[in-house]
């Protein structure tokens, strides 16, 4: 019967020709019977149709239906028979009855109807969701995911997409095939998190969407939509979850990929820090030796005779400047290793450091006098004190090596607007031309010793967010000149006095 | 006093350690690990301690915390630059010193002299009147005076100045000093204390920007030489 029609006929002038084809045979049926059964129980088989008919082919083929039902019956079965003329005007109430429960009943059924199949189709997309959030939850790269959103649209929706992702630099690109998009309207869905459409000039056929793929409040791409019009219109709530889907899953990929980074580089710090410190202390141990044993033999009581004695001074000598080499290169690795360290930066007092530096050297600046400039109402900087007392030390140091004998050497410091500016100068004959501190090894002059010194200088002035520069004043000499930023120090709470 | 245990496992070190003391006049006694160690101080009961904080079998600070249970005798703690938070720890345990190495014979005699003239007891001296350069700290009395004319000090300054004077010839930690002059709550206020010790130089060092009495301890804290 009418049950048996193709369910492929969704197309409406296909679907109004079987309510016809529908009508035309319940005539054929009841004909045969219209000799036994009375009319008005004949009206019940056309009722049926009209019911079937709105069950199978929707709401407009039902009305149809019952309007031609009734025509029919009153043509076919209605005496006189194969007239539209009615004798008993009893009919007119049968007539109106029918088309108005055939018009109900099918309404209500093709509605029904609707909403079921509405329901089993919502059913199975959020059942194909479900195993695309599973899918997507099993993706290890960026690559796989946007061709599982791809396929996954394919064979849902029948939809085209096409993914933009960010690279490193936070630049969106098409991941996969390049689509035909338009990189400024990805982006604009990207920066703004919010969709993006572009549609024809009627605002019909053909159109893109790009939406935004965001989880936990930002986007990690952009999924492209290219459909008609009406499409993206109906599939909104689809795609939306779709593209929300995918973020979320580019997002744990993303936050993955960031967490890994963090850990391999704590790894590598740690492991050379291990590498610094047992290299440091592998080091050490026989220089201590060294520097001590010689020190001994030259102090010995009572006094070795005088060629041992100077020899064992040498020797002395050259141990101490070797473990100040030592040190040098220690921090040197330390400063290069993996590109750079963090400064362990506290709230300092520059004289302090000054002093310090001034200390450590001793006797290396016995033949200059220091003078220090600081005014007194520089305030405190932040910075790591042992490494800017070894920035100090190692100018102090080149400073004194490379100054006429007996000559002054200056360290001085001034407040500029937002930094404090330091500089060493001495008199002398100035840095030799071309001095290049970008070269650890470079040697200054024909005396040894600029190169490492002011090239760890420069890598922790520059850690500290400041510049180093060498300069020749016009006066003569050698001028070392950095600066540090100026914070903001922490206030303190002044004591009733 | 003149008893002296040396705790260092490198034999060359030891022995350069051993000489140099012995010529100064040191009974030397060694060990090369913890254990050792600790043995040998309950049998000698040392006036004088050289640890080195490298040591095979434990940390040099788990010797000092066993050694301060029962002994005020000076430890010097010998360690290598670049391991401020060691040296800090070491200091917070009960060491009074430390030696960078590589050192010489000059710079350890130096240290080991002024550990072992330090007046006893450990702490607080006995005498009312500290005396350092041309400063006279009056405790009884709470003054301070500078070539004997009087200077002002607020209380916090005259506390730190006290503070300091007090454990003569020993480095501090910044957080021994924070905690006692300011208290629990500001141990990690190490900027009060430099703009305080700045304050105190500027009013009593002849010039602050070379200290020789308010010494800077670089990343540990600070020293003062009376």
């Amino acid at each position: 019967m009418t049950s048996n029609l193709p369910a492929a006929c969704t197309r409406p002038a296909c679907s109004y020709a079987a309510a016809v084809l529908a009508c035309l045979v319940t005539v054929g049926l009841a004909w045969p019977l219209a000799d036994w059964i009375d009319p008005a129980n004949l009206v019940m088989l056309f009722l049926l149709t009209v019911f079937l008919v709105a069950l199978r082919l929707g709401s407009r083929p039902a009305l149809l239906a019952a309007v031609l039902n009734v025509l029919l019956f009153d043509f076919f079965f209605v005496p006189p028979r194969l007239t539209l003329a009615v004798d008993d005007v009893q009919y007119l109430i049968t007539f109106f009855v029918m088309l108005a429960v055939a018009i109900v009943t099918g309404q209500l059924t093709a509605r029904m109807s609707q909403q079921a199949r509405e329901a089993v189709l919502r059913e199975r997309q959020a059942h194909a969701l479900y195993e695309m959030a599973r899918d997507l939850a099993g993706t290890f790269s960026v690559k796989q995911l946007a061709e599982l959103t791809r396929s996954f649209l394919r064979q849902t929706a029948g939809i085209e997409s096409h993914l933009w992702l960010p690279d490193s630099r936070g630049r969106l690109r098409a991941e996969g095939q390049s689509p035909d998009g338009d990189v400024k309207l990805a982006t604009r869905a990207y920066e703004r998190g919010e969709p993006v459409e572009r549609l024809g000039p009627t605002g019909a056929g053909p159109g893109t969407a790009f939406l935004p793929m965001t989880a936990s409040g930002r986007s990690f791409g952009v999924l492209q939509i290219d459909a008609d019009v009406e499409t993206l219109r109906r599939e909104r709530p689809l795609l939306t979850a779709v593209a929300s889907l995918a973020g979320i899953a580019a997002g744990r990929l993303h936050y993955a990929e960031v967490a890994q980074a963090t850990q391999v580089g704590m790894e590598s710090e740690r492991l050379r820090n291990t590498v610094l410190a047992s290299l440091s202390h592998d080091l050490r141990t026989p220089l201590t030796a060294l520097v001590g044993l010689a020190d001994t033999l030259a102090l010995a009581q009572p006094p070795l005779p005088p060629p041992h004695g100077e020899t064992a001074q040498a020797l002395r000598n050259q141990a101490a400047g070797l473990a100040k080499m030592v040190n040098n290169l220690l921090d040197l690795a330390r400063l290069a290793a993996g590109g750079g360290m963090a400064p362990r930066k506290e709230w300092q007092a520059l004289d302090e450091v000054v002093a310090c530096a001034i200390e450590q050297l001793g006797t290396a600046l016995d033949a200059h006098a220091v003078e220090i400039d600081l005014p007194e109402d520089l305030p405190l900087l932040e910075f790591d004190a042992v490494l800017l007392e070894r920035v100090l030390a190692n100018l102090l140091d080149n400073a004194a090596k490379h100054a006429v004998p007996g000559s002054a050497i200056w360290v001085a410091a001034r407040c500029l607007d937002d930094r404090v500016e330091v500089t060493v100068s001495n008199e002398g004959p100035g840095f030799p031309a071309g001095l290049d501190l970008t070269m650890p090894f470079a040697r200054g002059g024909l005396r040894a010793g600029y190169g490492l010194g002011l090239a760890i200088s420069r890598a922790i002035v520059e850690a500290h967010g400041g510049r180093l520069q060498l300069e020749n004043p016009p006066e003569g000499g050698a001028r070392v000149r950095f600066d540090l930023p100026l914070g903001k120090p922490p206030v303190l709470e002044e004591e009733a006095a | 006093m003149t008893q002296v245990l040396i705790v260092e496992d490198e034999p060359d070190i030891r022995r350069f350690l051993r000489l140099t003391l012995a010529q100064d006049g040191w009974t030397v006694a060694e060990a090369g690990s913890v254990s050792l160690a600790l043995a040998e101080a309950a049998e000698r009961r040392p006036g004088l301690v050289i640890l080195d904080l490298g040591l095979p079998d434990a940390d040099g600070s788990e010797f000092i915390r066993a050694f301060r249970t029962w002994s005020d005798a000076p430890i010097l703690v010998l360690s290598a630059r670049s391991q401020e938070a060691d040296k800090v720890d070491a200091l917070e345990a009960g060491a009074d010193d430390y030696l960078v190495k590589p050192f010489g014979v000059a710079e350890l005699l130096a240290r080991v002299h002024a550990l072992s003239r330090r007046r006893l007891p450990r702490d607080m001296p006995e005498q009312a009147l500290i005396r350092f350069g041309e400063t006279e700290i009056d405790l009884a009395r709470r003054q301070v005076s500078r070539a004997g004319s009087p200077v002002k000090l607020t209380p916090i300054e005259f506390n730190l100045l006290v503070y300091l004077a007090s454990h003569p010839d020993r480095v501090l930690t910044q957080r021994q000093i924070l905690r006692a002059v300011w208290g629990e709550g500001h141990a990690g206020d190490s900027h009060y204390l430099r703009i305080y010790i700045g304050r105190l130089r500027q009013k009593l060092e002849a010039d602050r920007t070379r200290p020789r009495h308010l010494l800077t301890e670089t990343g540990v804290g600070y020293r003062m030489v009376l």
